[in-house]
């Protein structure tokens, strides 16, 4: 029974771990333009359809590079639909036109895989051996989705803090006016950002592809994960994320556990409305001055 | 500086009275938007045949829908993508107590609209805490685990099997071949743009409209943005949970499958791709978002969701304003729209409301009094210690470098934001710890550095909002005055106004609002020489001759030490000097701000 619990824990972490990733790939993107990019469970998915297609039982060396070229591939596509998204915003005081067209090209995504892949979920071999953890077999995939979200924290970390790039793209979050009246480029550390989160959301689906569900309509269903892990976190908060994450992670998978899988998305549900209604700063946030 | 200037003559009425064209052409649309109804609603009847009488059946109902995630979301600025979930809800809850339960049609639909009202409350209650896009993810994850929802409680819903039910009463023709259902169905969206316009039209509608633009704008009039997003999520719910309780009867079965989130897509699609905020938006966002890809293109159905999200980028990228508001902007364009905000100067309200009025000296009353008041944003103490007694009647000066807390103190007096310790009174009422719509309603106004103007509203729907924010009946100048106005601006556009005249807005809706104590927020600032005359004379006016109370946060000395009865010198967060202007010129303490003016 302990140990049943406790491995029910550590697939939630392992999971929690990939909407970790997801909501450190909101951060980087909303720190640098205030905007929430909707379509991200799709960007995630599309990396699971590429280890699907590109790196489905072949070696460690084809798949290292195949990993690679997804998250290039990702970022590309995500920097573009950046591009697109920002294109209205230079002009209009209008400022729901991201809203809408991150919806509407989650819903573009969704539907592309959906009509040539149809609805189905694909199987994805792991290149990485399961491992013996309390006795159960647990797939090498949750070791990589752990690792990847440690990996990308410290990554952007370093990026942030230590590379000019980083910092410049932290001074937009900081004061964009003030960003843009130093004379940063801004479109385009914008645009560095967004490719940054396709980067990350990219490999991370490639990398846990054998146990997620690869099919056209589990975006959402990481998008909305992922937007919860970022708010229990708290929004901007890289190292809430850590435990953000995970903790959405457990309550899903022990909910699965209790009460029955269909229930998952119901929890998440029930942890963002508590925390937006308790502690809308998060756990980990802070609550900013008021500017009048 | 000469505070009794040259006031220039003339009515405010003194705008040229050429033809102009009106602001919007929201009642234009409602009544087009009503005759293409009538085509879907009535049409498919009258050609007699019933798959299209079906087809638009649904149509209409989608139109209706729409008409709701319009005004929620464009009118109360509510980001939901959930409204299919609350049109699902009513429509199951109904199905469930009429097909499976045997309650009567109507005791069952009451049921279902209950149900709708419930689930709009469950939506507006994070939406207390949060806006934009968090509610935006709240409202979407609930769309998503609505079906789910519907499947795994299958001992109360059937599952995935649905609920089929029949209501011959209401599908039975009575009158010209028409059941009372296909003519609820023709008529209902129709009353549905009429509620739109009517809530647009009220003191509601604009308040609901500022609570969503500018928050801290609407708690300064009197508004608490909270009750306007709860009353905009109850007024949508009852509208899309009728629409709930229509689809039942008219498809006559429901399934889970029937209610996901693509329905929520379909409404929030349809509203951007027809024009937000356009009265005839949704109608021609439903035309084509959902007859486009279901009727016309019905062969390609499997593309339709494709179709739905190509539609709306392309609107978004190429024409934001969808397709109505484009229209719109081009007759705008076209029309001669406006053109009398020129008229809209100081000096016509000055000799429209000075008439009759004799000067009043400041009482010796305490208006405003701060003790001890202490102000701390973390480790910045912003207001520290501060004592300041207001006099009604006056004009108090505030002064002091930038980041000296003038208006940290402000956004304390006006409810904004609350004294870490200390209190203050107003009027001899402890005010410390009330909410800014409270402290507004004891008859306070302020303005902004930044004035809030909405550009979407007109002119005289701009002020009028002062006007809303009156606490008691309006005396009869401010009647008149607002009844010149109305005449004067209500087809200009607000967006045409000069930098001085955006202020003067501002100050023009607490003169409205007959608020008896009135904050300044730096009004001068970015205001021409004579400009500053001008509003110089408008402050005095208010003063003495309305009997207002007037604190007047400044950076231009002149124009403090030109009309101040009392100056308050704020440096880093403390008091260094107040008194009568002259007392305090000559203070030692406050030598050093006069560098390069005149009182050196």
């Amino acid at each position: 029974m302990l140990s049943e619990i406790l491995i029910i824990v550590i697939r939630g972490i392992a999971i929690g771990s990939i909407f970790a990733t997801i909501a450190m790939s909101f951060n980087i993107v909303h720190g640098a333009t205030n905007i929430f990019n909707f379509a991200q469970g799709n960007m995630f998915i599309l990396g699971g359809f590429a280890a699907y297609f590109l790196a489905n039982q072949v070696g460690l060396g084809q798949w290292s590079l195949m990993l690679l070229l997804t998250g290039l591939g990702i970022a590309a596509v995500v920097a573009f639909q950046g591009y697109i998204t920002l294109l209205p915003l230079r002009s209009s005081v209008e400022q729901d036109s991201w809203l809408i067209s991150t919806v509407s090209v989650s819903v573009i995504v969704a539907a592309l895989l959906m009509i040539t892949q149809g609805p189905f979920a694909y199987s994805v071999q792991s290149v990485v051996p399961s491992f013996r953890i309390f006795g159960t077999r647990t797939p090498g995939a949750y070791a990589l989705a752990i690792a990847a979200m440690i990996f990308w924290f410290f990554a952007l970390r370093f990026f942030l803090r230590k590379t000019f790039i980083g910092l410049a793209i932290s001074a937009l979050s900081q004061d964009f006016d003030a960003a843009r009246a130093a004379g940063l480029p801004v479109r385009r550390l914008q645009l560095i950002a967004f490719a940054i989160s396709g980067l990350m959301v990219g490999t991370v689906g490639f990398l846990v592809a054998p146990v997620i569900s690869v099919s056209p309509d589990a975006g959402l269903k990481y998008v909305l994960n992922g937007f919860v892990a970022a708010v229990v976190g708290g929004i901007g908060s890289n190292a809430g994320t850590l435990i953000g994450g995970p903790l959405v992670g457990v309550v899903a998978m022990l909910t699965a556990y209790k009460v029955g899988g269909a229930y998952q998305d119901l929890a998440s549900l029930l942890v963002l409305v508590l925390i937006l209604m308790f502690r809308p700063q998060g756990l980990f946030g802070r609550v900013g001055a008021r500017r009048v | 500086m000469q505070a009794t200037a040259n006031v220039q003559t003339g009515p405010v009425s003194m705008a040229e009275t050429k033809p102009k064209g009106r602001f919007n052409s929201d009642l234009t649309q409602v009544w087009i938007g009503v005759a293409l109804i009538g085509i879907t609603g009535f049409g498919p009847m009258i050609a007699g045949n019933s798959y299209w009488i079906h087809t638009f059946q649904l149509v209409n109902i989608y139109i209706a829908a729409a008409i709701f995630q319009n005004m929620l979301f464009v009118d109360a600025g509510q980001k939901s993508f959930g409204q299919g979930a609350i049109l699902g809800l009513a429509a199951y809850v109904a199905a469930i107590l009429f097909g499976l339960h045997g309650w009567s049609f109507a005791a069952a639909s009451l049921g279902g609209l209950f149900a709708a009202v419930l689930g709009g409350l469950l939506f507006a209650l994070p939406a207390l805490r949060v806006q934009g896009f968090h509610l935006g993810f709240v409202t979407m994850s609930a769309a998503i685990v609505f079906p789910q929802l519907l499947v795994t409680l299958d001992k109360w819903t059937n599952g995935i099997n649905g609920i089929s039910v029949s209501v011959p009463a209401l599908t039975n023709p009575v009158v010209f071949g028409m059941s009372p259902l296909s003519i609820a169905v023709a008529v209902f969206p129709m009353i549905a743009l009429f509620v739109h316009y009517g809530v647009r039209r009220s003191k509601l509608g604009r308040s609901m409209f500022v609570a969503a633009l500018s928050p801290e704008a609407a708690r300064s009039l009197g508004i608490k943005p909270g009750v306007m997003r709860f009353l905009a999520f109850i007024v949508a719910s009852i509208g899309t949970g009728i629409c709930g309780i229509l689809y039942l009867p008219t498809v006559a079965f429901v399934s889970p499958q029937g209610f996901n989130i693509e329905l929520s897509f379909v409404f929030f699609f349809a509203v951007v791709v027809g024009g937000r905020g356009q009265m005839l938006g949704p109608i021609i966002g439903i035309w084509i978002v959902y007859i486009l890809p279901n009727i016309l293109l019905a062969g390609f159905v499997e593309y339709r969701l494709l179709m739905y999200g190509c539609l709306t980028l392309l609107a978004v990228m190429a024409f934001p304003d969808g397709i109505v508001g484009s229209a719109e902007r081009l007759r705008a364009k076209r029309k001669q729209s406006g053109g009398g905000e020129q008229a809209f100067r100081i000096d016509g309200f000055l000799a429209d409301l000075q008439a009759g009025k004799t000067v009043r000296e400041p009482s010796d009353e305490i208006a405003v009094e701060v003790r001890n008041g202490t102000k701390k944003f973390g480790e910045v103490v912003a207001v520290s210690a501060v004592d300041l007694k207001v006099r009604k009647g006056e004009v108090h000066g505030l002064i002091g470098a930038n980041g000296s807390g003038k208006t940290s103190l402000l956004n304390v007096l006006s409810g904004l934001s609350r004294l870490n310790t200390g209190s203050f009174m107003i009027n001899g009422v402890d005010a410390t710890n009330m909410a800014a719509d409270r402290i507004a309603n004891m008859s306070l106004g302020r303005t902004f550095q930044a004035p809030r103007i909405f550009s979407q509203l007109s002119l005289w729907d701009n002020l009028k909002i002062g006007m809303d924010a009156r606490v008691g009946p309006a005396s009869a100048d401010v009647t008149a005055l607002a009844k010149a106005m109305e005449e004067s601006f209500g087809q200009d556009s607000a967006t045409l106004l000069s930098h001085g005249q955006r202020r003067l807005v501002e100050v023009m809706r607490t003169v409205l609002k007959e608020a008896t104590i009135v904050l300044f927020d730096e009004p001068a600032a970015g205001l021409s020489q004579s400009e500053r005359t001008n509003f110089a004379n408008l402050v005095k006016f208010l003063s003495r001759q309305m009997g207002k109370t007037i604190i007047l946060v400044e950076h231009d000395l002149d124009l403090v030490w030109g009309i101040a009865d009392t100056i308050t010198v704020l440096e880093q967060g403390r008091v260094v000097s107040s008194g009568k202007p002259d007392v305090v010129a000559k203070d030692p303490a406050v030598q050093h701000m006069f560098v390069g003016s005149r009182h050196a």
